[in-house]
């Protein structure tokens, strides 16, 4: 009866928890791409104003990032200007929270057939690998390790903690940016 | 509870065995379809494959109403343009792909067009954008590798931006697979080798890569217990009718476990093998299978042992140690390409190809990093290991 009850407020804070996630690594990617080599040389194969969506189907929450040339990605929020070049969607809301709370690594979501690709797949293994190498930047080594499918053995505790402080610190600065907007 | 989830869906009709081509009227009078058009290449045409085909639907009344066999290996869409041209012209009605690859893979494509309408075929490019069923779609495969017939995947070449346009809808997959084996008594000995390697790989991968499922692991194994089996009989007695008939049964099963399962690294050295040295595709997965066995080894000690049984029997699985099984079963299967060796010379390095050359290897290795089986590979690739697993194949 109690669960029964408790059931909407799960159900909105899962939501909620979906949307800030998405936030917060849309801003991630920004920040990643000016601060990481490897990122921006994954990053450059994309052509300029290559607009990438991960979003919840039908219509739920979603992130936009635009390559905006040099390896560089622009955060849009959850607005595209235009027609989005490749879409990765997460079939529920449920699938979405398995994998950004770190239950199920972002391959193993693509092996359950939790998420579709709608575009060119050789672009969608390129941000898949941007994205894990995002997480091993700014997740700690434990919880970094549920969510990709093989943590880097080259990334050492000094360039983990410089890289993710740089990157929390410029998500922050970009989250005060929006509010003042 | 339980962490696994998997999806396995296969509804085509199987339709395997001794006079299975003369079930096809019957199988396209039950679909309500009276007009066939056969899609086909100029070599099944030139090897007498057609006409057990167009005897089985004759004698039964079922005209053959047009036949196009000009299928190029790399199939366009100015190809699958013209067919739909034909098809519409001529009134027909249902398709009858007999073929490789290619040919299912036009039929597929003319399909589309003829049951959504259009003529730009690249309109319907990508996942999920078909959403009805096309009209009624028979295929005859005449290798025994490729696994189309069960698998609802098209690829086709758009010439004007020199790009492939792939194209994925549960609704391409045909509504039977007619499995017989006069359609394979004639294949080549180096292209019944290389081709049930092909289906030796899709097995091999979809049961040791990251969608395996308990349901694809009963389509791998079997299939893998038949090839090898059969192979070597085949091999040294390519009439063996029975024979033919397991193989092309075992590719129909491994096309099943992998479209269910996906393929990994084997699958995404080998597309770009292919795409940049013009391999054929079963030659890549020949090649490339023991190397990326023993790259993903610690991975997939488990499953990797179990296959031992199904490749050398429950004697030798037995007699091995099971901390040695893995390991044996690598050996097993280096020495099954041996002896396709001795046999039809199918190659087992990129040297031995007497194509590919040193200095491509890095561009092999940068395009399967973006190649979509990657995903699937149970251990991460980075381009470091794909280099070292083809320089480990070079020679």
């Amino acid at each position: 009866m109690l669960a029964k009850r408790i059931q909407p407020m799960v159900f909105q804070a899962r939501r909620l928890y979906v949307e800030l996630m998405f936030q917060v690594m849309g801003r991630a990617l920004q920040a990643v791409s000016e601060i990481d080599a490897a990122v921006q040389k994954e990053a450059r194969a994309l052509p300029d104003g290559f607009l990438f969506e991960m979003m919840v189907m039908p219509d739920g929450s979603r992130l936009i990032v635009e390559h905006i040339g040099n390896g560089r990605f622009h955060y849009h929020g959850n607005t595209a200007p235009r027609p989005v070049d490749l879409s990765i969607q997460f079939k529920h809301i449920a699938h979405a929270f398995l994998v950004l709370s770190f239950q199920e690594k972002t391959s193993v979501a693509f092996a359950n057939d939790r998420m579709l690709v709608d575009g060119d797949i050789s672009y969608a293994i390129r941000m898949t690998r941007i994205l894990n190498r995002l997480e091993t930047f700014i997740l700690p080594k434990l919880v970094a390790e549920r969510a990709v499918k093989e943590y880097p053995s080259n990334l050492h505790l000094p360039e983990k903690l410089f890289s993710a402080a740089r990157i929390y610190l410029k998500v922050a600065s970009n989250f005060v940016e929006t509010v003042r907007a | 509870m339980t962490n696994q989830y998997y999806e396995f869906f296969c509804p085509v009709k199987v339709i395997a065995g001794k006079a299975a081509l003369e079930h096809i009227p019957y199988e396209l009078t039950g679909l309500g379809a009276k007009r066939p058009m056969i899609v086909t290449d100029k070599g099944v045409r030139a090897a007498g494959l057609l006409d057990p085909v167009i005897a089985a639907c004759e004698e039964s009344g079922l005209e053959i109403i047009s036949i196009y066999d000009d299928v190029p290996p790399d199939s366009s869409t100015g190809v699958v343009k013209d067919i739909a041209g034909i098809y519409r012209r001529e009134k027909c009605d249902s398709l009858i792909a007999v073929g490789g690859g290619s040919a299912i893979d036009t039929a597929k494509a003319v399909n589309i067009l003829v049951s959504e309408g259009g003529d730009n075929i690249a309109e319907y490019s990508g996942a999920g954008i078909i959403k009805h069923p096309l009209k009624p779609f028979l295929v005859v495969p005449t290798t025994a590798g490729t696994g189309s017939e069960v698998t609802s995947v098209a690829v086709i070449t758009d010439t004007a931006k020199s790009v492939k346009l792939p194209f994925t809808s549960s609704f391409l997959l045909p509504n039977a697979a007619v499995i017989d084996p006069r359609m394979t008594l004639t294949l080549p000995p180096h292209i019944t080798a290389a081709t049930a390697m092909d289906a030796m790989t899709h097995a091999t991968e979809a049961f040791t890569c990251m969608a395996k499922n308990p349901l694809s692991d009963a389509y791998a194994t079997a299939a893998i217990k038949k090839i090898s089996a059969s192979l070597l009989k085949v091999m040294d007695n390519p009439k063996d009718s029975d024979g033919r008939l397991e193989l092309a049964q075992a590719s129909t099963m491994a096309g099943i476990a992998f479209s269910n399962s996906m393929v990994g690294l084997v699958h995404a050295l080998g597309h770009a093998t292919g795409a940049i040295c013009h391999l054929p595709h079963g030659l890549c997965m020949s090649l490339y299978l023991p190397y990326v066995l023993e790259y993903n080894l610690e991975t997939i000690r488990g499953p990797l042992g179990e296959l031992l049984l199904y490749i050398e029997g429950p004697e030798v699985y037995a007699a091995t140690p099971a901390s040695r099984r893995a390991e044996a079963s690598i050996s097993a299967l280096r020495k099954l390409r041996d002896e396709l060796f001795k046999r039809c010379k199918l190659p087992r390095t990129l040297k031995e190809t007497g194509t590919v050359e040193e200095h491509q290897l890095d561009t092999i290795a940068e395009m399967a990093m973006d190649d979509g089986s990657m995903m699937f590979n149970p251990k991460e690739v980075t381009l470091e290991d794909a280099r070292a697993v083809l320089k480990r194949a070079w020679a």
